[in-house]
């Protein structure tokens, strides 16, 4: 299981007493020999008391890993021969990570998108697409706001890619509570890790801080909608700090939630407004996958009309293509039973 | 000397033949009702002694009982006042004519007038079933009294009248019969589709609604004309028949909400407010059980403006009438049963601030506000209403087009040809439209082919729908199909009521 190494560090992970700037320093100890002394200098003394005969005390260290263990909560440590590269190479990598799901993932090549709750149903559309299209060459990460977030991981979910969910609680939370069913998903096809012990709950400030795993792991950071101050631009500002990669999705002026994406586009950001954006960056090719369910001429028409009006509008489509609104009606239908049009609300749908 | 006097008393929409009897005897001057009268037949005695006073007759100075027969029916309402005056005169000698068999109904005014009572239709519909041919009826309910054939209905101004015709000494007219369709040609809607802008698509859907009899949820951003689509509703559904017509007005007639006609020709459109309580809304109240809105609303549209302000329990009472059509109102003296067959059609906005799917405006809404929003309205309610349309925001140009729109009496064609295929298809069956089919019926009448069912997995698959759904779907492409006039279900019928749906962030 653990070496002693991991166990201590995830003892002392689980004392609320120590603060993250604390757990931090910690980590950089070249080993824990000396973290007596270092306790010795930096705590007071009532905190270092209690932490250091708790340290010891083998029926706390017992209780805290059988916790983990029954609530099928795996760590990898910043020892572990598990925890990701790109992360160790970020100022202040998690000491330990609490992972539920498929940790292998964490090795794997990562690419993050991330975006505001408040985002239009059309950049929701266009982020589902390209999160799966993402997903056929990286492990898609993100936080689990609503919104864009569990936009991007519902999409490369969809497309059955990978995904890594970082949480800002602790695992025995689920924040927003509406996300339950793709937390469910999340942990059976990908795997969501967090640095904080399973009884943390949610806090705002845990939210910034956690941004900077969203960043760290990740080669790549697309941030698919923010205005002036959301919390996607701080991943964003992170992934810059850390050398990676920073994409965009490009917005028209005053649009909603778009003014923080064009800011990125501003100081230096990829614009990514197809899948090739991204790829071309990394030398990699996208092959569109072949269209197993082709489309039928009234359908392709339908479509067609859909794609050159953008926020299509339905009886604006009908009238285009001089058709009752009823038979575009059942067409589209069609389309979004194909995965080829996504419905925007109020009679409105944009092609995918 | 005792005299005996027929009158009626309702429950619910029912009469039930009443005897008043009075007796007076030599005692203690006094006047007592017995036979559980309620508060309106105790202070019932006072109106009497001042009618009969103000009528130039003598109100007997002995001691009075009045038994109201059978005993154990609560006696509620001010239409025993007649009965209790005749029986009194009777019962005094001033009154000596035999007319056993007549049925005595209305309130009296102090000054000996009558007055119109609550009720007196269904009282006339029951009587006559009953085999009771003569009936005497204040003046003022001469309108809904006017439809009933095969009765002899005499509508008098006076208790003085009453005593006159009772006893022969004058004769009165008969209340002349009316014909349904001249009271039907004049009363008129006073909207119509065509001055709705806008708006295909949700047109469209009202159309299919009416015509299978669904239940409707417009969902759209305020002041999009939700309520004026709403309003419209009726003019496209089919004319009410007599005997529908007659269903309605008896319940108008029980809660004295009717119309100076005397009886109702067009569909009710019910909009209790959102504010309203569970008994208001499927009847019950101390005392009288009346009937509630839902009821109020048979053979036409209850519109429930704002469904998610609504509090949840009214809510999920209507779960059970939208299923069975009729509502049961049970209290411990009496079990009452009213009719309550309507479209329901439910307005709601998007999302909290209403700008959801605006081309316009900008939601400001988190996907999790929108959810707790929609989630305000149970999903048990929701999966009784077969159709979900979204209304689109109104457009300037729209709204000064003058663009013809259709008329309703246009769409009102469709939609009866559509019903007289349903009506065919469930030729002996307890149902009339698509809506009121179980999954027996579906399994019957709504063969889909291998391509349609295929179609349908499809969906499941790509759109999150719930089992419930498919058979909402199902019913929906069956009228779809019935407005085609297609007798099978095709896969673009299928695909348009699929788009019905709820509609999902």
């Amino acid at each position: 299981m653990y070496t002693n190494e991991e166990i201590n560090l995830i003892i002392l992970s689980s004392f609320s007493e120590l603060s993250y700037a604390f757990k931090k320093i910690l980590s950089e100890q070249a080993d824990l020999k000396n973290y007596e002394n270092f306790l010795i200098k930096t705590l007071s003394g009532g905190v270092y008391n209690k932490v250091n005969s708790l340290f010891h005390d083998e029926g706390y260290r017992g209780g805290i890993l059988k916790s983990l263990e029954k609530k099928g909560i795996k760590c990898v440590t910043i020892y572990s021969d598990g925890y990701p590269e790109t992360l160790k190479n970020i100022s202040a990598p998690p000491v330990v990570l609490y992972c539920k799901g498929d940790v292998s993932l964490l090795k794997t090549n990562c690419f993050s998108i991330v975006g505001s709750r408040r985002t239009s149903q059309k950049s929701l559309a266009d982020c589902k697409k390209m999160a799966g299209e993402i997903s056929s060459r990286f492990t898609v990460v993100s936080g689990f706001a609503d919104g864009a977030d569990s936009a991007a991981l519902e999409g490369a979910l969809a497309a059955g890619g990978k995904v890594i969910s970082v949480f800002a609680n602790g695992l025995d939370y689920i924040y927003p509570a509406i996300n339950r069913p793709l937390a469910d998903k999340v942990e059976k096809c990908g795997l969501i890790i967090t640095e904080y012990p399973p009884e943390v709950g949610p806090k705002p400030y845990h939210f910034p801080v956690r941004n900077r795993i969203i960043a760290g792991l990740s080669k790549g950071t697309l941030v698919v909608s923010a205005d002036k101050t959301s919390g996607a631009l701080i991943t964003a500002d992170y992934a810059a700090d850390y050398g990676r990669d920073v994409f965009a999705f490009p917005y028209s002026i005053g649009a909603f939630s778009g003014a923080g994406c064009n800011a990125l586009i501003k100081k230096g950001a990829f614009l990514a407004e197809n899948i090739l954006d991204i790829f071309g960056v990394y030398s990699l090719d996208f092959n569109t996958p072949a269209q197993t369910d082709p489309l039928s001429e009234d359908e392709n028409a339908v479509y067609v009309a859909v794609k050159s009006l953008g926020d299509a509008f339905l009886p604006d489509v009908a009238e285009t293509l001089g058709k009752p609104l009823y038979e575009v009606r059942s067409i589209i239908c069609a389309l979004e039973i194909k995965k080829k049009v996504a419905a925007l609300g109020g009679n409105r749908y944009s092609a995918i | 000397m005792l005299s005996k006097i027929t009158s009626f008393a309702l429950r619910g929409l029912e009469g039930i033949p009443v005897e008043v009897e009075t007796d007076i005897n030599k005692g203690m001057v006094s006047c007592d009702i017995v036979g559980l009268p309620d508060t309106a037949v105790k202070e019932s005695k006072e109106r009497v002694r001042s009618a009969i006073k103000n009528s130039a007759l003598i109100f007997p100075v002995n001691k009075i009982t009045i038994n109201l027969a059978p005993a154990d029916v609560k006696k509620e309402g001010s239409h025993y006042d007649l009965p209790l005056a005749v029986s009194i005169l009777k019962a005094s000698g001033q009154l000596s004519a035999n007319f056993d068999g007549t049925v005595l109904l209305g309130e009296l005014a102090l000054d000996g007038s009558l007055r119109p009572a609550e009720g007196i239709l269904p009282v006339l519909i029951s009587a006559r079933s009953k085999g009771f041919k003569r009936f005497v009826i204040p003046a003022g309910n001469r309108g809904e009294a006017s439809f009933i054939d095969g009765a002899e209905v005499y509508a008098l101004n006076t208790l003085k009248e009453v005593v006159e015709f009772l006893q022969g000494e004058k004769t009165f007219e008969l209340v002349k019969a009316r014909s349904y369709a001249s009271v039907r040609k004049a009363q008129t809607y006073n909207c119509d589709m065509s001055l709705v802008k806008g708006q295909a698509a949700a047109k469209r859907a009202i159309e299919i609604a009416v015509a299978g009899g669904h239940n409707i949820l417009l969902v759209g951003p305020p002041g999009s004309g939700k309520t004026m689509l709403a309003r419209c509703i009726p003019t496209i559904m089919p004319d009410l028949t007599f005997e529908e017509a007659l269903e309605v007005t008896k319940i108008l007639s029980v809660s004295g909400e009717l119309p100076e006609d005397g009886i109702v020709t067009l569909r009710p459109f019910r909009t209790p407010h959102h504010t309203a309580t569970t008994v208001s809304l499927c009847g019950g109240g101390s005392g009288k059980i009346r009937a509630g809105e839902i009821s109020k609303a048979h053979n036409g549209v209850l519109f429930l403006d704002e469904l998610p302000e609504y509090h949840r329990s009214t809510l999920e009472a209507l779960r059970q009438p939208l299923e069975d059509r009729v509502i049961t109102v049970t209290r411990a003296g009496a079990s009452v049963t009213f009719p309550a067959d309507f479209i329901l059609c439910a307005s709601m906005n998007p999302c909290p601030c209403g700008n959801y799917g605006s081309a316009k405006h900008v939601c400001k809404c988190t996907p999790a506000q929108i959810l707790r929003y929609r989630s305000r309205v149970s999903g048990p309610l929701l999966d009784r209403i077969d159709l979900h349309i979204e209304a689109d925001g109104v457009v300037y140009d729209e709204l000064i087009s003058e663009a013809a729109a259709e008329t309703s009496a246009e769409i009102r064609s469709r939609v009866e040809r559509a019903r007289q295929i349903q009506r065919e298809r469930f030729q002996g069956e307890d149902m009339r439209v698509n809506s009121n089919m179980g999954e027996r019926q579906i399994k019957k009448y709504c063969r889909l082919s291998a391509e349609s069912e295929n179609i349908l997995r499809g969906a499941f698959e790509s759109l999150n729908l719930s089992a419930r759904a498919r058979s909402r779907i199902i019913k929906v492409a069956r009228t779809i199909a019935d407005l085609d006039g297609s007798a099978d279900i095709q896969p673009k019928h299928i695909l348009e009521a699929t788009s019905y749906r709820s509609a999902g962030l």
